[in-house]
């Protein structure tokens, strides 16, 4: 019985991210609903991502630092930073906060709503709740995770280059030079494309779990919880899925 | 205008409709009574196809709805108007925008005759004050009177119906959503309310089904639910202090 819900479950999931993403294409728009969660989603989650970046920029630089004085090459701090921070923790970063601010609100605005009908009210309207409340929350995900990534990526190195300069002594110059030279197609696209996947991901179990909420107060607990927890697994799978694919079509040996 | 043919439907293992068969006429006031937790709630969820029975067959208007697409049930939908329990108005609108959704949706009417016809409604449910308050500033019985005013703001439905109306609600609130309830059903309209509080069902229905442990246990007139031997029914009413003669 258990295995035959979680594979029902399964399909609600794979039915539900499919038809949000299709529903893009049907009319009505509704371009208000979608402002909304952008606002939410981005401007929201703005000030958290600026400040975990920076630190985590500067963690990360000190570390390296550290690390590569031992052995001479603390001139390849920035070059390391840049493309950790780039291909791989900036977007892993910036999607585990997206997931447990922006995801968890996802699933307890709906959950909340399933609970108190109001999801029901729309259907009886003739509202078609998947085009009305996932699909902007899809979309708003999709747009406003990956603009979170640049700008995180952005003050990471901002934090990395504020500690290789003022706390390891070294050359600013090199450090921004070495940051050029990381970015280069093959960094940013590894870069670029995973945010667009994880907020597609985290968009798509933070509302279907949402929607299948049951039990009251508890049910919206576990609702809430399992958004999250489901999401900071699935980026994790997914990055290193995404990153060894695109290792692969980029044309690095391993 | 809704029939039930021997309807069961299970939340998981519990069974909650169990062989239920039972026929409203559309002009008809009737009153679903049980304790929570009984169905109540869950008959009206499957006469508006929000959910489909396990078994058995739903006719609305002599149409059967259980293999209906969503496309195929908004209309069937239409023909009813349904307040969900507390009122389930969108938390993030407030009220002028709550009453105005379905007009949004349905028409094309501009802002100003969008206003007026709000305006309209909220006057006829006593709360035009609360045009621009949030659901949040409401009390019980606002929240309710808005719901009423949204669910009939885009078309006239054929049969109203209400989940728990007054539950909730203190006795004053509780009277006026009756007589509410009562003076929109006046124009040939029927109503279903289903509810655990049998005054306010007296106060609004002409006919009772009491629902039990999956099954209906009587199906009559005010004088065959007062006046009931059945020991679950004598059992629910006696609970509520409610004396026949009272």
């Amino acid at each position: 019985m258990k295995v035959r819900e979680w594979i029902s479950d399964l399909q609600d999931f794979y039915l539900l991210s499919i038809d949000g993403i299709a529903a893009f294409g049907k009319r009505p728009f509704y371009l208000k609903d979608l402002i909304e969660q952008m606002d939410y989603a981005g401007a929201g989650s703005f000030s958290i991502v600026l400040v975990v970046s920076l630190f985590l920029g500067m963690a990360l630089s000190l570390q390296l630092s550290a690390e590569l004085s031992r052995v001479g090459l603390k001139m390849y701090t920035g070059n390391i930073v840049g493309v950790s921070i780039i291909r791989e923790m900036g977007p892993v970063v910036t999607a585990l906060i997206f997931a447990g601010r922006v995801g968890s609100g996802m699933a307890s605005e709906l959950g909340s709503m399933i609970l108190g009908h109001q999801v029901d009210t729309l259907r009886v309207f003739g509202v078609d709740p998947v085009k009305k409340l996932v699909s902007p929350r899809i979309l708003s995900s999709i747009i406003m995770l990956p603009i979170l990534t640049i700008i995180g990526d952005a003050v990471s190195i901002l934090g990395g280059y504020f500690i290789a300069v003022y706390v390891s002594h070294q050359s600013g110059a090199v450090y921004w030079s070495s940051i050029r030279e990381v970015f280069d197609f093959e960094n940013v696209f590894a870069g670029a494309i995973k945010p667009f996947i994880f907020g597609y991901i985290i968009a798509s179990i933070s509302c279907y779990m949402g929607l299948s909420t049951k039990g009251g107060a508890i049910g919206l607990r576990r609702a809430t919880t399992r958004a999250v927890v489901a999401s900071f697994i699935l980026i994790i799978i997914a990055d290193f899925v995404l990153t060894r694919i695109l290792l692969y079509i980029l044309g690095f040996s391993i | 205008m809704i029939r039930f043919d021997r309807v069961s439907f299970s939340y998981g293992p519990r069974f909650v409709l169990q062989d239920v068969s039972f026929s409203i006429r559309a002009h008809e006031r009737v009153a679903i009574l049980g304790e929570s937790g009984v169905g109540k709630t869950t008959i009206l969820k499957l006469i508006l196809g929000l959910i489909r029975p396990d078994s058995g067959r739903i006719f609305i208007d002599g149409e059967e709805i259980n293999d209906m697409t969503e496309e195929e049930l908004r209309k069937i939908r239409m023909k009813f108007s349904i307040v969900f329990q507390e009122g389930a108005l969108f938390d993030s609108l407030n009220v002028k925008e709550n009453v105005a959704f379905c007009l949004r949706e349905y028409s094309r009417m501009s802002e100003e005759e969008l206003d007026m016809r709000v305006r309209a409604l909220l006057r006829i449910v006593g709360v035009e004050q609360a045009m621009e308050l949030m659901p949040e500033e409401l009390s019980g019985g606002m929240h309710r009177r808005v719901a009423i005013a949204r669910s009939i703001a885009a078309y006239e439905p054929k049969m109203f119906l209400y989940d728990e109306p007054t539950s909730g609600l203190d006795p004053i609130n509780a009277e006026k959503i009756c007589r509410m309830i009562l003076n929109l059903s006046e124009n040939q309209s029927g109503l279903l309310i289903v509810t655990h509080k049998v005054i306010d069902a007296l106060k609004v229905a002409e006919r009772f089904l009491f629902l039990k442990e999956g099954s209906i246990l009587l199906d009559g007139s005010k004088e065959a639910l007062v006046r009931a031997t059945i020991p679950e029914v004598k059992a629910f009413l006696s609970e509520l202090h409610f004396h026949p003669d009272s």
